[in-house]
């Protein structure tokens, strides 16, 4: 099929690049020229694994293509992908600007084309529950006729992207056209040769699942969070408790890690989302109300434990930190706990030394010069009173403790991702404080 | 093993009758002679599918007796299952008085007889965090020595207890004793042959562990009806929904109907009690306390629906009740959403009939002849100006619609469980009113 992709974010590029790599015809559209002129000349612009692969094969294939015009794009394909960045606004709902912007233009080129062939244009941001209908009245303002809306949302998880795309748990479409719908379904079918479903349904429900899964997802890990929290102080093990739960078939055992909140740029995003479209259709999601609260404090318990060891004073104290991305994976900085840590270190009087295998240079964005970012691992741990660990990255998980010993000031770790035991901790001689389970050697 | 189990509520019932049914000697001790006289009779207290087989099987077998006597049971047993009712008090917290006592009882028993044989205790009952370490506290002073205790928290389902007694998902253990733990391990590896875990931890970890799961489920159920209410302000369907997200394989499709709140001797308790002990540590679970306030609202939806329905005036007016009990299965009317429902429809002046196929008995306690029972889930149907459908049991599901259409005076149905297809009633003549799904029917205002 002959597809257009609008929008070369992270969704777009991805969504585009894995359509092509089924074999279909796919043109990427970006207005922003420096991302354009990358992308034309075959750099990829996100850190996603296994992307740059297929992206390079499909570009020397010719299936790939990437342009600022729009018009060409339209008028050469069937469907029409937006994948439209829709940041929060100041009030916690998503900007629709770009999503309606872009359709007035393609309303505008279709109308000049004389509404000659039908398209389907598809919904992949995710959009407030509305939105389809919204959409198609601002083509129908251009008397267009020829035309469906389908809600089409991706569940994507940065780090796994193409492994989510090229084999999704499900597919959504939500449309009120069978044609669409089934235009649709060919379109997906070679992606869920296993059997997995894809859903059919009007597009309200398919724009609220999106939303209602994250938000769920976010909710699940705050439980587990709020959990941790209480094992600490009854002397519990939240790991022991949380495969007592996960092994419950009604709970599952995925995704229920505690940790130091939850960040990225769609779990607080949509949960925000929610909660204000829920509010102005006078039905509000107390429960998400309460989520997001309690994973704004989240993200400080680890910076308590520090200022609980080092009786509240940690001026001029220099900390190592390991991990800045939100998760492992990814270069993500938007909404990351690290953030919020570090600048209360900073604010504090303490100095950071950070490492990220990914993300420092994103970073650079959130957090300046206000840190010294280390070559590597055992770079950041000079001169520092204690480690901080942020993010829960492979490497950090085997590290070689007797330099973790021998470079600190004291053998000292705060583990807001509990990726070490304590047990192990409490034989190699650290003190390790982590997230719902009992410290070591205090 | 020879085993005693001290209290025949459904717990130690079910739990008593699997444990004798592979093989080990069970003692079942209950202090209420009633119960007791119909227990040595044969006679099932209980409604759980699937008991009453076991149950005769492993009396006439002799596997399974009941007594009086914890004196004669503890003396004769290794391992003591505590199955003790901890209701909730008033502030919501666990009434420990019946588990304390009870170890009083224990230690009281072996101290008298000088019995220095080591013994198991074991908490099935529900029991906030740190109850081990009291239980144990209770024995020491009572001078008893050759013992350790056992967190070993129950995960039956009222309506598949033996099912989940027999093929668990997962058994957890906590104890400080490593004998204790391999002697309850051995106790249960025949129930898990198909390699489901058995999880050891600290007794702590144990009591946290059955109270954050039951939360957790509360909370999703929660989440659900929220969002029900508002796919219906917005016009989406949460089943539709409900498929999208659960076939996210980290959510799962299972326990994500929404309803008109959960109820029964689980859950509620359960979620009052962890919020209660969780303020008491100066770490207040925020979301459960949001969960328990929206779970408490949920019980009136279908209420406002009926009001709306009927123009805010239901006076005088006749409601068929189709089911009671809090869910299919079950004869448990604690915390019912029929109980909250049914009482504020009266409360406004309204008539009501009500059928259940298990809880009818049990209920005549909750509503004390308030209400007019069916011998049919037809019967009440018979000049009623609406059903309202509050449980749904399997026979509620496939009725036959025509019939039901001509026994009421209007068409009207209120479905708080969702066990009807809007398009298929619609089609059908009658006005449809569900849980997070638009409302269809000539006279839905669009």
């Amino acid at each position: 099929m002959n597809l257009a992709v609008i929008g070369t974010g992270y969704v777009g590029l991805v969504s585009g690049t894995c359509f092509a790599e089924m074999g279909n015809q796919v043109i990427c559209v970006d207005n922003n020229q420096e991302k354009l002129s990358k992308l034309q000349s075959a750099e990829v612009t996100i850190y996603e694994p296994g992307l740059d692969f297929i992206f390079y094969r499909n570009i020397a294939k010719k299936r790939l293509s990437f342009t600022d015009d729009l018009k060409y794009a339209v008028n050469s394909s069937e469907i029409i992908f937006l994948c439209l960045p829709t940041p929060q606004g100041e009030d916690g709902s998503a900007d629709l600007k770009y999503v309606f912007g872009i359709a007035g233009e393609i309303g505008k080129i279709l109308k000049e084309s004389g509404d000659r062939d039908y398209k389907v244009i598809v919904n992949k941001s995710t959009v407030p529950v509305g939105t389809a209908v919204q959409v198609a009245g601002i083509l129908k303002n251009f008397g267009l006729k020829n035309f469906d809306i389908v809600s089409n949302p991706e569940f994507l998880r940065e780090g796994f992207a193409v492994e989510d795309f090229m084999k999704p748990d499900r597919i959504v479409i939500g449309s009120d056209s069978v044609a669409a719908l089934e235009k649709m379904k060919l379109l997906y079918e070679p992606f869920v040769r296993q059997g997995n479903p894809i859903l059919e349904m009007d597009t309200s429900s398919a724009e609220v699942t999106k939303y209602a899964a994250n938000s769920y997802l976010a909710m699940r890990i705050t439980y587990m969070n709020e959990l941790a929290n209480f094992c600490e102080k009854v002397g519990a093990n939240v790991d022991m408790v949380r495969k007592g739960m996960g092994t419950d078939s009604r709970i599952g055992k995925r995704f229920l890690f505690a940790g130091i909140g939850y960040g990225g740029s769609c779990f607080p995003k949509d949960v925000n989302a929610l909660i204000k479209t829920s509010c102005d259709y006078d039905s509000e999601m107390k429960i998400l109300t309460v989520v997001d609260k309690v994973n704004h404090a989240q993200k400080l318990v680890l910076v308590e434990k520090v200022l609980s060891y080092f009786n509240n004073d940690i001026k001029e104290k220099h900390f190592a930190v390991w991990g800045l991305a939100f998760k492992p994976n990814t270069d993500d900085m938007r909404e990351a706990p690290s953030v919020v840590l570090i600048k209360k270190l900073l604010e504090l009087g303490a100095s950071v030394s950070a490492y990220d295998p990914a993300a420092i240079e994103t970073a650079k964005f959130y957090l300046n010069n206000s840190v010294t970012y280390a070559e590597n691992e055992y770079d950041a741990l000079r001169n520092a009173e204690a480690l901080i660990i942020v993010t829960e990255w492979n490497e950090f998980r085997n590290p070689d403790f007797s330099i973790l010993k021998s470079t600190l000031k004291q053998p000292v770790i705060f583990d807001g991702r509990n990726i070490f035991t304590p047990e192990k901790m409490q034989e190699l001689g650290f003190t390790y404080y982590s997230i719902g389970r009992k410290p070591a050697n205090v | 093993m020879n085993i005693s189990v001290i209290g025949t509520g459904y717990v130690g019932l079910v739990s008593g009758t699997c444990f004798a049914d592979r093989g080990n000697r069970v003692i079942c001790v209950d202090n209420n002679p009633e119960k007791l006289r119909k227990l040595q009779n044969s006679d099932v207290p209980i409604y759980e599918p699937g008991l009453e087989i076991l149950f005769h099987r492993n009396i006439q077998q002799k596997r399974l007796i009941f007594t009086g006597s914890l004196e004669y049971a503890v003396l004769n047993s290794d391992i003591i299952f505590l199955c003790l009712p901890t209701p909730q008090d008033e502030d919501g917290s666990a009434d420990l008085s019946y588990v304390m006592g009870c170890a009083k009882n224990i230690g009281q028993v072996l101290t008298k007889n000088a019995c220095t044989d080591y013994k198991i205790i074991v908490n099935k009952s529900t029991v906030p965090v740190g109850t081990a370490f009291k239980v144990r506290d209770i024995l020491k002073a009572e001078g008893v020595e050759n013992f350790d205790v056992v967190s070993n928290p129950e995960f039956l389902r009222e309506g598949f207890a033996v099912e989940d007694f027999r093929k668990p998902d997962r058994i957890v253990i906590g104890s400080e004793s490593r004998r204790a733990i391999e002697m309850i391990r051995e106790l249960y590896e025949p129930f898990v042959n198909q390699g489901n875990p058995i999880l050891e931890m600290d007794t702590a970890s144990a009591e946290v562990t059955k109270y954050a799961s039951n939360s957790y489920l509360a909370m999703r159920i929660t989440y659900m009806n929220e969002l029900a209410n508002f796919c219906e302000r917005v016009g989406a369907n949460v089943d539709m929904v409900r498929h999208g997200m659960g076939t996210d394989s980290r959510i799962g499709k299972r326990f994500l109907f929404a309803g008109i709140g959960y109820g029964g001797s689980c859950f509620p308790k359960d979620v009052n009690a962890l919020i209660k002990t969780a303020c008491e540590h100066g770490s207040p679970m925020n979301i459960l306390e949001i969960v328990d306030k929206v779970n408490r609202e949920q019980k009136f939806v279908l209420v406002k629906k009926v009001m709306e329905h009927f123009n805010g005036d239901v006076k005088g007016r006749n409601f068929a009740v189709w089911g009671l009990a809090f869910k299919p299965n079950t004869d448990d009317m604690r915390e019912a959403p029929s109980i909250y429902i049914i009482r504020e429809l009266q409360k406004a002046g309204a008539v009501v009939s009500a059928y259940d196929p298990a809880a009818m008995e049990v209920a005549c306690r909750h509503f004390d002849g308030a209400i007019r029972y069916g011998q049919t889930k037809e019967e009440v149907l018979k000049g009623a100006d609406a059903l309202l459908v509050l449980t749904e049991w399997a026979e509620f599901r496939s009725p036959e619609f025509n019939g039901i259409k001509d026994a009421l005076k209007n068409p009207v149905i209120f479905d708080g469980r969702n066990i009807y297809s809007p398009e298929r009633l619609a089609a059908m003549g009658f006005t449809y009113y569900s849980i997070g799904r638009p409302a269809v029917g000539d006279d839905i205002k669009k």
